[in-house]
């Protein structure tokens, strides 16, 4: 019996829970600044609701690890990517929402002379799906998965980094999002994904990656993708809080060899430390403001990036 | 039950698309030898590099047909080619009967592996890399263009006098390959008649495997196993007994050795100069031109790369100042500023296919550099037009003294008139290259390509225009990458061309191509 009510008032709750979460605009957390966004967060737009986001995020770097060996290279100075990216959410049903994203990014470094270079990167496609909900004590779980797409928008040249736009290969991910949430207003969410990296183009026919390559196809490792993010809704569901630790590990791929540019089948990993924040001004749909931060703080053939970002989102229901 | 439906859905599109994207990269070139288009009897009567007589090496007359000692090792073949392990028929495979091939892409390999600039110490001052204790960083040798074309010279020249001793010896003694005595052993090849004493292939892998070691020491043992699995290729390949093998060690140990003795000698051992050596050299530039060249990085190099490699031993150009051009315009001279708003317009306005030439041509760190590059091509054409052992050795022999007597020129130039890069003529100019640690004039890719484009014309003249055009293309692409002026590339290629003359004109001596 414990059980059949436990449902019923998981239902009610749900109802109403969709309802309020109606009125916020459902944000995506961070971008990675070395890849096209990846959708992560835990919540979902209803029905025929759309939000429209516009963000900016810009992080900086003056040391970066070559294999594992951090290194401060003075020809190129300070290193500064910066991403204008706008973003559009829709909730298909309650309980499948598309996003879309397509970044510009604008790269440059202050030392050196090589020039920097800016363009539109990867026009990303995601899919995220509800595929559990359960109250559980004082609160509920939740589980999602989301299954994402990104591929080159541009003719960027993915062999020119770091100053390249992105990695230049098609990328196919499948995550699968937990969370956990008080009814009071803090929750926990972890998640996990796998991301499978196709191939890019350089334009030249020879390379070296621990050996000879005779061909201009470079293989992107693939990788996985971990977060954990503990968070809290403030002030009647107006402001939303978290802090996460983000790591990315490459399934393969060689190391950045001694005082040479960065290729695109580097293997490439890092942790990195997030705080985000969104805030509502009204509860009933509209503006919305969003910031963030963020701080590598481990890695490996990759630029140790300090950053923060800001957010316009706009919601509203189209049908 | 439809959300599940959803989900399964995205699985199998997933795993769709992951599995179509796996595929196999090309890491050589692809293929497992080749019917020769001709055997090239008289090869032996060929004019060799280093070596005054095609019998400078003795060679013994081998054991003949039917004798005891030919019999056994005649058996013994058979055996190691019946027990061969699946590694052992791999290895038949990858070799080819014109084994050449694989150890100029194991060059180009080791070249492009220590291709790779020192890093500055902390005090901002840099390490140099040292041949009396190569594995100290920065690892010996920094394997920049100029050791390339320099290193790849010799292991040609030793190949083709190797070659050109071992034809002479195979159309004297005619000994029949394995596979004609006994129709009991297959050859792995395509059949061709070739006479088997002395073998061909370890004349090739012996030689390579010694200059190869003497150029990269720190790669001994990697080539020491790769020459093993070569020389016992041959056998189980059933195109030579254990004295045909024997007897090219001896011929490619042999020809190494005064490959080798002509390197110790050659002048690279200076070639990186002291910080005095190189500011004297800097100051008679000034003191001439008005003009000197310096190195922009921070921190700054304070001594180029390798200043007199210009005095560096030729091969056949008799001497630098016999094709070094006239000197370059002043900078803030018309000419000079007509060049510099060139540049200027290629940043602004470069285009997809102008990126993709200077991309395709940057052949900069971590590459088998320009001659490497012509190298490849040499490779391609080669094996297009199937062509024998010695042919194939002529080519890269002739290719390989023409790149490297033009890089010396260029090198010649460039610190004899230390002209400014781009990037130190035009501050705050920025480029999609990065700028060499040495003067601009002339074009190194220019000489370089200007020279192996010569060579490559004269022995496959049916795609001459094809070479010549590349060449022009490699000297534009430093253009188009924002590190060379115009002047810099159409002297390079001038004095490119010039230099292969040389290797050229003596080539036709022969009167084979």
């Amino acid at each position: 019996m414990g059980f059949h009510f436990h449902v019923f008032q998981t239902t009610l709750a749900m109802k109403k829970y969709f309802r309020f979460l109606g009125l916020l605009c459902a944000s995506l957390g961070i971008f990675t600044l070395a890849h096209a966004q990846t959708p992560l967060d835990g919540l979902m737009m209803p029905k025929g609701e759309i939000c429209i986001a516009l963000q900016y995020e810009q992080g900086t770097w003056d040391r970066y690890w070559e294999g594992s060996t951090i290194r401060v290279n003075q020809n190129i100075g300070t290193f500064t990517k910066q991403m204008g990216m706008p973003m559009l959410v829709g909730g298909i049903t309650d309980k499948i929402n598309v996003i879309l994203s397509l970044p510009y990014v604008k790269t440059a470094a202050t030392g050196g002379q090589l020039t920097g270079v800016q363009g539109i990167q990867d026009l990303g496609l995601s899919v995220k799906a509800v595929l559990l909900e359960k109250s559980i004590g004082k609160g509920k779980l939740t589980g999602f998965s989301n299954l994402s797409f990104s591929t080159p928008a541009s003719n960027y040249l993915a062999d020119y980094m770091p100053f390249s736009l992105g990695f230049g290969a098609n990328e196919l991910g499948i995550r699968a999002i937990v969370k956990y949430e008080l009814d009071m207003g803090p929750y926990f969410r972890a998640s996990y994904a796998y991301l499978n990296r196709g191939t890019a183009q350089a334009e030249r026919d020879y390379y070296y990656s621990n050996g000879s390559f005779y061909t201009a196809t470079m293989d992107v490792p693939d990788a996985f993708q971990g977060q954990l993010t503990l968070g809290s809704w403030l002030f009647n569901h107006k402001l939303r809080v978290e802090a996460s630790l983000t790591t990315i590990r490459s399934a393969s791929g060689d190391d950045i060899r001694t005082y040479c540019m960065p290729l695109p089948t580097n293997k490439v990993d890092f942790d990195r430390v997030e705080g985000f924040a969104q805030y509502y001004f009204k509860t009933n749909g509209g503006f919305g403001l969003i910031a963030t931060y963020q701080q590598v703080i481990s890695g490996r053939n990759m630029g140790q990036f300090s950053g923060y970002g800001l957010g316009i989102t706009y919601q509203f229901k189209a049908l | 039950m439809k959300k599940y439906n959803y989900s399964i859905l995205l699985f199998v599109i997933f795993a769709f698309l992951g599995s179509s994207c796996v595929e196999d990269l090309p890491t050589k070139y692809d293929f497992t030898g080749y019917q020769f288009s001709n055997l090239d009897a008289n090869a032996g009567q060929w004019k060799l590099v280093l070596h005054t007589s095609n019998e400078q090496i003795p060679l013994s007359t081998p054991a003949a047909s039917g004798s005891a000692e030919l019999l056994k090792e005649l058996a013994d073949a058979k055996e190691k080619q019946s027990k061969a392990s699946s590694a052992q028929r791999e290895a038949v495979k990858y070799w080819t009967n014109n084994p050449l091939v694989r150890w100029n892409e194991i060059a180009l390999e080791l070249a492009t592996k220590y291709n790779l600039i020192p890093a500055p110490n902390p005090d901002g001052s840099y390490p140099v890399p040292d041949p009396a204790n190569p594995s100290k960083y920065p690892k010996f040798p920094y394997s920049h263009p100029p050791y390339t074309s320099r290193m790849l010279a010799h292991l040609s020249v030793a190949q083709y006098d190797g070659l050109i001793m071992a034809w002479h010896y195979k159309y004297k003694f005619k000994r029949q390959a394995p596979y004609q005595l006994d129709p009991q052993i297959k050859s792995a090849y395509e059949t061709n008649g070739l006479f088997s004493y002395p073998s061909d292939g370890a004349v090739i892998a012996t030689a390579s495997r010694d200059v190869l070691t003497a150029m990269f020491p720190l790669e001994k043992e990697f080539l020491a196993r790769k020459a093993q699995e070569h020389l016992e290729s041959l056998i189980v390949a059933g195109i030579n007994v254990s004295s045909d093998v024997e007897a090219g060690k001896l011929i490619g140990a042999e020809v190494a050795k005064t490959v080798l003795t002509r390197a110790s000698t050659d002048g690279m051992k200076n070639a990186q100069t002291t910080r005095v050596k190189s500011d004297s050299i800097k100051n008679a530039a000034k003191e001439r031109f008005g003009w000197v060249w310096e190195n922009q990085e921070t921190p700054q190099r304070m001594i180029g790369l390798v200043p007199l490699f210009g005095k560096v031993r030729l091969w056949n150009v008799p001497n630098v100042e016999a094709v070094r051009p006239g000197p370059p315009p002043a900078p803030g001279s018309p000419e000079f500023e007509k060049s510099a708003k060139e540049l200027k317009q290629y940043a602004a306005n470069l285009t997809t296919n102008q990126r993709k030439i200077a991309n395709f041509w940057n052949d900069g760190l971590n590459t088998y550099t320009p001659p490497g590059h012509w190298n490849r091509f040499a490779k391609e054409e080669v094996v297009g037009k199937k062509l024998s052992p010695v042919r194939t050795a002529r080519v890269f022999a002739y290719l390989n003294m023409a790149i490297a007597d033009a890089g010396i020129a260029c090198w010649d130039a460039k610190y004899y008139y230390h002209y400014p890069r781009p990037i130190q003529t035009m501050p705050g100019f920025k480029t999609i290259l990065g700028t060499p640690n040495f003067p601009a004039y002339t074009s190194g890719h220019a000489a370089f390509s200007g020279a192996a484009a010569e060579v490559m014309a004269h022995f496959f003249p049916s795609n001459a225009s094809q070479f010549r055009t590349w060449a022009e293309e490699a000297a534009m692409s430093r253009i188009y990458g924002g590190i060379h002026y115009q002047f810099d590339a159409d002297a390079g290629l001038d004095q490119g061309r010039k230099s292969a003359a040389y290797s050229v004109a003596r080539a036709k001596q022969d009167g084979v191509d």
